[in-house]
């Protein structure tokens, strides 16, 4: 009885057979599945959303004018053409990067693509103060734009030809990572009509295999197929309709995933349920590591972590084994600070404090604290309470104590968390830090222990981490593509100067799930993409 | 009576205006984080940082802002800073959701406080009001958030007799929306009906020494019509008041720890949620709409108390 | 309804309080409850670890065989009912039992301190406002109304929570925001309408007493007055009030340390332990459960030793708290 609210809303079409995805190797196509998500995504806008909840659906929604493969893995990094005919060109030394948009494009609502959409897509994410903001700020005239407050003013440095559909960019100087910025959610193309405003309620219409037909925030979001979307190599998608329901207690989506009222769940099951699914339920539970560092920022202009024997007293007590244990085994523990599947990691062996998975050494630790003169220390530790942050953050805080610092724990609320801590009046001695790719190259890593980006509020590099020499490499490597042999070489010596010099403590990479309903092909259909976690064009139901 | 109850009306809305300012002020004055630099993102440039500032008002004086703010509640084109979404549609959603809460518990606690009242008071003395008082204590020592997890686990997920959390929407599936409450309704009305059966128990036993039911009693009435027909009845009018005014504490925001516990989403939920990202025009909505039910109730009670009872006034 | 004189109704009162076994059996709960608190460095001891001591891959022997204290996938081990992890541990290999004993502390005292607070504004002002009456009444009257039309919970976790990012800084006083000043500030100022209100009401009918006005006319000033002839007159009233008030107290502590708006981690208290173990109920209900016992139990024991003394001061009082 008390089911059948949720089954109505799960009523399945008959399965239709005939057009299929692009690389089904079974698996039925049609049909309607529920997902959910443990809080509403950012925004439903591809101008503000900046979080993996946001792109995860919109990557199917908003194709930006080039995209990365729908695969898993390094393939997934590959770049390649979206809405562009073909892979911009790029000239000028790096400055100028020009595309063509394929022939005959049509938006989600029918409307034909034209160059200049792509124009008011950047001019949404400048004048709407999106996160994404700082990506764009190297066109030309971008900062004209944003000073001049105009939505309707003209960015200098994007030209565009409706009749050709040819786009060019100008950029003030040479920019490595631009073409994955092209790739970003953020220039994903929508209609030179959508309002300069958050669309999060009626999310404007974009070229891709799903369109949002629904959105009630902090209720549910639908998505429904696009007939006719044709773009080679990437995926139509499989089933029809896709209803994601916002379910704030992430016990109540494992027990619908369990029962089959919810086909996957976007977050991975909290530790107190994982062994249960990992034990009775692996035929349709699987972990993937993501590309991310999960890192104890150490501030270099906080005594004591201006003396390097106390940032490699950190290093050498921090023990994975305890940590894996706060993200309930889903933790792929590193010595590196690059994570494993980043172009230009290179695997630092043997790691000078001792193997990432080994035990601790706290006497070492407490020997170096103790040469340093710093025993008794008081340090401030920061946190957040998300998560497992709070438990992670007592973890740390017990840790310094254990080697000889006086350490305080400083919990603060998510939301407030990272503009805390990258306020130089703050102070920030040491806590908690973590990072999520944005795009697969290692400059989107290294910008966080860039001497050269430290700034007085809303920095990111939180130990203020400035040696020259390492700003040099990641000099190389921002002006670099990530394919570039040079910029791999040189972000692998950045990763290994960081972890010798102790500047950062990092632990491992976080391991997320994808977690199906049995009616679900968990065989064939599923993929976890590195920049957009779960692949949901590759959904299916069993046949 | 005309001129006191616009007096009263009066005061309330000063009582409004200065609970606004102090939640303003909570936000604002006592020194947390610039939200333009919360809005900005992960990376963002001063120029961005200084757009948003204008862009937002936070570069005004501070009665500006207010002003502008309060403003927008009015209008309605009250904006959450971290969604930018319509706080008062935010706040909409939540509220049938706030009011099945409240308007169940509020039936419940009724409904079984006045049992427990009647036999204790009947009784008083014996086994059956010994218990009840034991019950009644009980009720107002568990802390609602405990009690709630505790049903929420042995009841909706052990024994699988309930849901464990969630709401279903009223329209859509009447059963479905008792059953997914019934575990809320519960919990919230225990704290209600431990104070509630007591206070009517103690009014029910002062009343029964009244003139009035002694005459009753003289008359030959059966015992059972007197403390229906007399006894009850007048017992009940400060209750009935009592009722009303926790009824608009629960929906203006007091049931925030049994939405968290469910999961209901409902304005306090959304409250609790916004008050942790600091993001303000929520919560001075939220905590308008809350100080709303609770200042109006009182008045109306007042007002009605004085048209009842024209010495009041004198106080 | 309250006698002029001073100790005889005290007298009587007590006598009747003395009489009342129930009331007295719970007083005495309540005593080794606080005692247990006392306690908390004793158990320490015998178990060999601190309340903020993390443990995660530390093995203990439970009957002869070496145990996990944190299992690889971070389940916590359940109760030994031993001198080590009587009571299990937590999502960080602490000792729960330790970290009750602890959290007791933290919430008693935190609960004791704010009603003591409450209670010393709460007639202060209300003694003010009552005597007085004029705008001095109004002024305080609206005061006490903002407060009051605040729904506690909300008020009482916009203001913990506000606190905690900045701290408190009136002038040369700065608390930080994870001192546990901040919840016993806000708890005691959220509390202080529900004992001022009655008392104002009280003192009104006070100060129309024949004696007040005796005192008046022998040239008392107003000090004089309040403290000499009106005050002692309140403290029945006080008296009924405080079990209560630190029941309620203790309550919204343990509600504001659940949402995260009270006691800061790692310090425990009952609010944030039932705040993490609410989250491994599944494989550790006991983390729960335990926190909670204590809670109810203490709350209980004053509410029913709070009832023993309304019943014996001030049969007629009508209380009423709710968080």
């Amino acid at each position: 009885m008390r089911k059948l609210a949720l089954l109505i809303a799960v009523v399945s079409v008959p399965f239709a057979v005939g057009a299929c995805g692009s690389s089904s190797e079974g698996g039925a196509t049609g049909g309607e599945i529920t997902i959910s998500q443990s809080s509403q995504p950012d925004f439903l806008d591809p101008a503000l959303s900046y979080t993996v909840n946001g792109w995860e659906p919109q990557w199917l929604v908003y194709t930006p004018p080039v995209t990365y493969r729908h695969e898993e893995g390094e393939a997934g990094t590959q770049l390649i053409p979206g809405v562009a005919k073909a892979m911009p060109k790029v000239s000028n030394g790096g400055k100028t990067y020009t595309f063509t948009l394929r022939k005959g494009l049509k938006y989600s609502d029918g409307k034909p693509v034209k160059a200049s959409d792509w124009e008011h897509t950047i001019k949404r994410v400048l004048n709407l103060e999106s996160g994404g903001s700082f990506f764009f700020e190297g066109i030309e005239g971008a900062g004209e734009y944003v000073d001049s407050g105009k939505s309707d003013g003209d960015i200098s440095g994007i030209e565009t030809d409706d009749q050709s559909g040819e786009v060019t960019i100008s950029l003030e100087k040479a920019d490595g990572q631009f073409m994955n910025v092209l790739a970003m959610n953020f220039s994903g193309i929508v209609p030179s009509d959508t309002p300069f405003k958050n669309m999060s309620k009626t999310p404007p219409p974009g070229v891709g295999p799903y369109e949002f037909t629904k959105s009630v925030p902090n209720r549910e979001f639908v998505m429904e197929q696009v007939k006719g979307f044709d773009i080679p190599e990437i995926p139509k998608g499989k089933v029809d309709k896709i209803t994601t329901k916002i379910i704030k207690s992430a016990n109540r989506q494992t027990d619908q995933v369990i029962k089959g009222d919810l086909d996957y769940m976007q977050d991975p099951p909290l530790p107190d349920r994982l062994p249960e699914v990992r034990s009775k339920y692996s035929d349709r539970y699987k972990e993937y590591t993501t590309v991310s560092t999960y890192y104890f920022f150490m501030n270099t202009r906080v005594p004591p972590f201006d003396k390097q024997e106390v940032r490699e007293a950190v290093n050498h007590a921090i023990d994975s084994g305890a940590l894996t244990r706060l993200f309930g085994g889903r933790l792929a523990p590193e010595c590196n600070f690059l994570p494993s599947s980043l172009p230009g990691y290179e695997k630092i062996e043997p790691c000078p404090f001792g193997a990432p998975d080994g035990p601790a050494d706290l006497d070492k630790a407490r020997a170096l604290i103790e040469d340093a003169g710093e025993e008794g220390t008081a340090v401030e530790v920061y946190t957040n309470n998300d998560e497992n942050r709070p438990e992670i953050g007592q973890y740390y805080a017990d840790l310094l104590n254990k080697i000889g610092l006086k350490a305080e724990l400083k919990s603060l609320d998510g939301g407030v968390y990272f503009q805390t801590i990258g306020n130089a009046k703050t102070k920030a001695a040491t806590g908690f830090a973590n990072w999520f790719e944005d795009f697969p190259h290692p400059g989107n890593f290294l910008f966080l222990v860039d001497g050269e980006a430290i700034q007085p509020t809303n920095n990111q590099n939180f130990g203020n981490v400035d040696d020259p020499e390492l700003n040099k490499l990641i000099d190389t490597v921002q002006a670099g593509s990530a394919d570039d042999e040079e910029v791999q070489q040189a972000a692998a010596e950045a990763d290994r100067l960081l972890i010798e010099k102790s500047y950062v403590a990092p632990y491992g990479s976080e391991k997320r799930s994808i977690f199906l309903s049995e009616r679900m092909d968990f065989e064939n259909c599923k993929s976890f993409h590195p920049v957009y976690n779960t692949d949901y064009s590759a959904f299916c139901l069993k046949e | 009576m005309a001129r006191f109850a616009v007096r009263r009306l009066m005061q309330m809305l000063f009582v409004m205006f200065a609970v606004s300012v102090l939640t303003f002020l909570i936000f604002n004055v006592i020194p947390n984080s610039d939200p333009a630099e919360r809005m900005a993102g992960k990376q963002p440039t001063e120029r961005q940082i200084a757009a948003i500032r204008t862009e937002w008002g936070f570069d005004e004086p501070l009665h500006v802002q207010y002003a502008t703010t309060m403003k927008k509640v009015f209008t309605g084109d009250l904006v959450s800073y971290t969604t930018q979404l319509d706080v008062l549609e935010e706040i909409a959603k939540g509220v049938p959701r706030t009011l099945s809460l409240a308007l169940g518990a509020a039936v419940l606690w009724m409904v079984v406080a006045v049992g427990f009242g009647l036999l204790g008071a009947m009784r008083a003395g014996g086994l059956a009001d010994k218990v009840i008082t034991v019950l009644a204590l009980v009720g107002i020592s568990l802390p609602v958030f405990w009690i709630g997890a505790l049903m929420n686990y042995y009841l909706g997920f052990k024994a699988g007799i309930f849901d464990d959390g969630g709401y279903v929407e009223l329209t859509k599936d009447p059963i479905g929306w008792a059953y997914h409450l019934i575990l809320p309704w519960t919990a919230l009305a225990l704290l209600f009906i431990g104070i509630y059966s007591r206070i009517l128990r103690s009014n029910l036993l002062d009343t029964m020494n009244e003139d009035f039911v002694r005459t009753a009693r003289a008359k030959g009435l059966s015992e059972r019509r007197v403390l229906v027909r007399h006894v009850l009845r007048n017992s009940l009018i400060p209750f009935v008041t009592l009722w009303g005014l926790d009824f608009g504490l629960v929906v203006g925001g007091g049931a925030i720890l049994t939405e968290t516990v469910f999961d209901l989403e409902g304005v306090g939920q959304f409250a609790a949620d916004s008050i942790a990202q600091f993001d303000v025009p929520p919560v001075l909505a939220v905590v308008m709409f809350g100080a709303f039910f609770i200042v109006v109730l009182n008045a109306v009670v007042d007002i009605l108390y004085a048209y009842l009872d024209p010495r009041i006034r004198l106080t | 309804m309250v006698e002029a004189e001073g100790l005889g109704p005290w007298r009587a009162a007590l006598r009747r309080l003395r009489r009342n076994r129930m009331a007295l059996a719970f007083g005495l709960l309540f005593m080794m409850l606080v005692a247990s608190a006392f306690a908390a460095p004793v158990w320490e001891g015998a178990a060999g670890r601190g309340p903020l001591a993390n443990n995660l891959d530390g093995k203990i022997m439970v009957e002869g065989k070496p145990q996990n204290v944190v299992s690889l996938q971070g389940v916590p081990i359940d109760p030994t009912w031993g001198k080590e992890y009587f009571l299990g541990a937590d999502q960080n290999g602490r000792d729960s039992m330790v970290r009750l004993l602890y959290g007791a502390r933290n919430s008693l005292l935190i609960g004791i301190l704010a009603a003591l607070i409450t209670t010393l504004v709460a007639v202060a002002v209300g003694l003010v406002a009552g005597y007085f009456r004029g705008p001095v009444d109004g002024v305080i009257r609206t005061v006490l109304d903002v407060i009051w039309a605040f729904p506690v919970v909300l008020l009482g976790v916009a203001l913990g929570t506000a606190l905690a990012l900045g701290g408190l800084k009136v002038g040369p006083i700065v608390i930080a925001g994870d001192s546990k000043l901040i919840p016993i500030f806000v708890i005691a100022v959220v509390y202080v309408p529900y004992l001022a209100r009655p008392v104002r009401g009280q003192v009104l009918s006070l100060r129309e007493k024949e004696f007040v006005e005796a005192a008046r006319a022998q040239g008392a000033g107003p000090l004089r007055t309040m403290f000499s002839e009106i005050l002692p007159n309140l403290s029945s009233t006080v008296v009924v009030f405080f079990p209560i008030l630190v029941a309620n107290a203790i309550l919204l502590e343990a509600a504001l340390s659940f949402l995260g708006a009270g006691v800061r981690a790692p310090e425990p208290s009952w609010g944030n332990m039932i705040d993490s173990g609410v989250e491994r109920i599944v494989t550790a209900p006991h983390l729960a459960i335990a926190p909670g016992l204590m809670l109810v139990l203490t709350v209980l024991a004053l509410n029913v030793f709070g009832d023993g003394v309304r019943d014996a001061f001030d049969p007629r009082a009508k209380l009423r708290m709710e968080t």
